[in-house]
């Protein structure tokens, strides 16, 4: 009976941790579609290679890849020698960062090429910690940012014709020309600073006043808070250097024509346009889709092994039942002879006998469900697979925000089931020690032992 | 004057031992009236049991008619049987067979449950019951506290729960010492003498068969012998031996001082 109570309630908390995956991933593949089809006329040029640095590198989701861990930045020792341009000291940090450049390097873009409007250099940097995080009965070592900062230079000229703030703010006021020592939070880094408009946060010793709170309104904006570049490039120790370049085209039948350019006068820039963003999104799409059938397999293979494991507990529970009767039966012959010698009809020693059968089952229901009530997370996970969400090969995606280490629990309904299965199957396996019983010659009452 | 209880005509009964054919009884008569105490004697495989067995209606004759109190049992199906040996029979196992876990009182109840509705009647009546079988005070003991001599007694007063047409006894002091062995017999004869009841009593115990009024001696499925027993004497309260008047208490004949009863086997060759 424990048993019984404890796979279905391992079963309900990995259909719960698949689901509340599958949520955050069709939420994520929304918004990185929605902010992609904004900046069509953007070109970002970075020296990073893949996807980090072209606004995939979701701060709420950090894509490592254990294999190659020390290429990507997950190899804490690149990090934290505070000297290194693009990175500063306090924690570990840059998943998935750009690598840094020389920002005086690359002014020749908006000076010498055609078709450009106008350029928005980028810092970006992020402050983490390794996290153990465990899911499943599995615990994964993960890099987790905590927030990053972005900075974006604050000229009138970028601010009033280009796209290149953040628009939904839910508290405070959005960024303006000019501002300094201010910073733009997103809820989550209000709650990780626990500061509020008009408050002062320190970062690296440097102290920002909080000028305004924005909602999220892309994936890539949840950990990000924004200040000037310069206010930016001096907390981080990285006066003069950029991780990108956001170029922006003159209209959006230029943006091909812009991207080549660019990439022939610097050749080591990775320079992708919005179009070549959406093809992206697409690969990664793929990659989400194949996590989520990943995970949808192994639920589905998960319930597979519950439910064959479930048809053996119901069928020896109800063969437990039956011997027992059975024996009971056996060992009352003389008992049941002389009640049937008394006058008891065969129908009254039969339901004597289911009932008592019963009342066994009920009995070890309660005993199995209170056992099942305190065993359930350590059976469930001993009786089903542990459940794969994302394949063997692909490394793992965690999200910090979704909870997905989903409880096993016994919900009230789970435990009525059960003890209506208890019920049932007591009375399965009553029914033929029963009618053995009924069956019983009272002649039988005679013989003695 | 007595009306019979019960009829046996042509009773015949065998069981099939694999291909044989092994009779048990071979066209039995007889007859046992209201209020009569009847021993049937007779060697191992005689068919003593057999026959209590179908009277009893615990086992169906092959051939031949049993009337109890005027019902032809033999052709009734089991789901009227039960109500039959509920109603008209009472049984005295040898090895008493009485519920472990239930007390006295609940023991003596049993049969009552699928008659008397009320609860608190069927206590009262099982308390009577055992006061008349010299039990009162043991209502709420349970049988391994009492001795198998009081084991039997209870056992008599759960035969007599629903006023039975006939008490059918198999070997009722088989599992007892001496003095208990009088001591229920002699239950058995004043439960007889003062309620009335009709007793069969299948016995080895030549002893007890000469308490009842009737002997029978049982061979082969037959009977092939019949005699009085002493108890008709004391009914009616004449010494066996010399004639004078006796008491239903006494042993022994006060003027002529021998032994009420005879220790002799009544069937002896």
């Amino acid at each position: 009976m424990a048993i019984m109570v404890s796979i279905p309630a391992g079963v309900l908390a990995n259909q719960q941790t698949a689901n509340n995956l599958a949520t955050n991933l069709s939420n994520t593949i929304t918004q990185t579609g929605e902010s992609i089809n904004q900046t069509l006329t953007q070109i970002d040029c970075s020296l990073a290679s893949g996807l980090s640095g072209f606004g995939f590198n979701a701060p709420n989701i950090t894509i490592g890849q254990p294999g190659q861990g020390s290429s990507q930045g997950f190899d804490p020792s690149q990090f934290g020698g505070g000297g290194t341009p693009g990175q500063f000291g306090g924690g570990t940090f840059g998943g998935g960062q750009a690598s840094p450049m020389n920002e005086s390097l690359y002014t020749d873009i908006n000076s010498t090429l055609s078709g450009v409007a106008a350029v928005e250099p980028i810092l970006q940097a992020s402050e983490g910690s390794n996290q153990t995080i465990s899911m499943m009965g599995r615990s994964f070592t993960s890099l987790v940012t905590e927030y990053t900062i972005e900075g974006i230079p604050l000229t009138s000229d970028l601010i009033d014709n280009y796209n290149i703030l953040t628009t939904n703010i839910t508290a405070g006021r959005n960024l303006q020309a000019g501002d300094s020592g201010v910073v733009l939070l997103s809820e989550n880094n209000s709650v990780y600073f626990g500061a509020g408009v008009g408050d002062t946060i320190t970062i690296l010793d440097q102290t920002f006043t909080v000028i305004g709170i924005h909602g999220t309104s892309s994936v890539s904006d949840t950990l990000t808070l924004y200040m000037n570049l310069s206010d930016a490039q001096a907390v981080t120790n990285n006066t003069g250097y950029i991780t990108s370049i956001r170029v922006f085209a003159s209209s959006s039948d230029v943006v091909t024509q812009v991207a080549s350019s660019i990439s022939s006068l610097h050749s080591e820039l990775t320079v992708t346009t919005g179009q070549e963003r959406l093809s992206q999104l697409e690969s990664l799409q793929s990659t989400y889709n194949t996590s989520l059938s990943n995970a949808q397999a192994s639920v589905s293979q998960t319930e597979a092994t519950a439910v064959e494991e479930i048809i053996v507990v119901v069928a020896a529970t109800s063969l437990i039942v039956l011997f027992v009767m059975l024996y009971t039966v056996r060992e009352r012959t003389k008992e049941i002879g002389t009640l049937k010698a008394i006058g008891f009809s065969n129908l009254t020693v039969m339901g004597q006998f289911m009932l008592e059968g019963i009342l066994l089952s009920m009995i070890a229901g309660v005993v199995g469900i209170a056992i099942g009530t305190i065993a359930a997370p350590t059976l469930s996970s001993l009786l089903l697979p542990s459940i794969n969400l994302f394949g063997s090969s692909s490394g793992a995606v965690v999200t910090r925000t979704a909870g997905l280490s989903s409880a096993v629990t016994l919900n009230p309904q789970l435990i009525l089931l059960a003890f209506g299965a208890a019920i049932l199957l007591g009375t399965l396996g009553s029914l033929y020690p029963a009618w053995r019983a009924a069956k019983i010659r009272p002649a039988e009452a005679m013989k003695y032992e | 004057m007595s009306k019979p209880v019960l009829q046996i005509e042509k009773l015949s009964k065998s069981y099939s031992l694999g291909k044989r054919n092994v009779p048990a009884l071979s066209n039995l008569s007889l007859t046992v009236n209201a209020g009569e105490f009847v021993a049937i004697m007779g060697p191992s495989g005689s068919g003593k049991t057999t026959l209590l067995n179908v009277i009893g209606c615990i086992d169906k004759p092959t051939s031949g008619q049993v009337l109890l109190d005027g019902i032809d049992v033999s052709k009734l199906p089991e789901n009227q049987l039960y109500k039959i040996r509920r109603d008209k029979m009472g049984f005295v196992f040898q090895t008493f067979n009485l519920l472990p876990y239930l007390n006295a009182r609940e023991n003596v109840e049993l049969p009552m449950e699928g008659r008397i509705k009320s609860k608190s009647e069927r206590k009262k009546r099982a308390s009577e019951l055992l006061a008349l079988v010299g039990l009162s005070g043991r209502e709420g003991h349970r049988p391994q506290r009492l001795s198998a001599g009081e084991q039997q007694r209870v056992a008599i007063a759960r035969a007599l729960a629903n006023n039975p047409a006939i008490i059918l006894a198999d070997e009722p002091t088989g599992n007892l010492d001496s003095q208990n062995k009088q001591e229920i017999i002699k239950l058995l004869a004043n439960l007889n003498l003062t309620q009335g009841t009709t007793i069969i009593m299948v016995t080895h115990d030549g002893q007890a068969a000469h308490h009842t009024e009737r002997m029978l001696l049982l061979k082969d499925g037959k009977i092939i012998k019949e005699k009085e027993g002493t108890h008709l004497m004391k009914k009616n309260h004449k010494c066996p031996h010399c004639g004078s008047s006796i008491q239903m208490s006494d042993d022994t004949c006060h003027t002529c001082k021998k032994p009420i009863y005879s220790s002799d086997e009544p069937f002896s060759a």
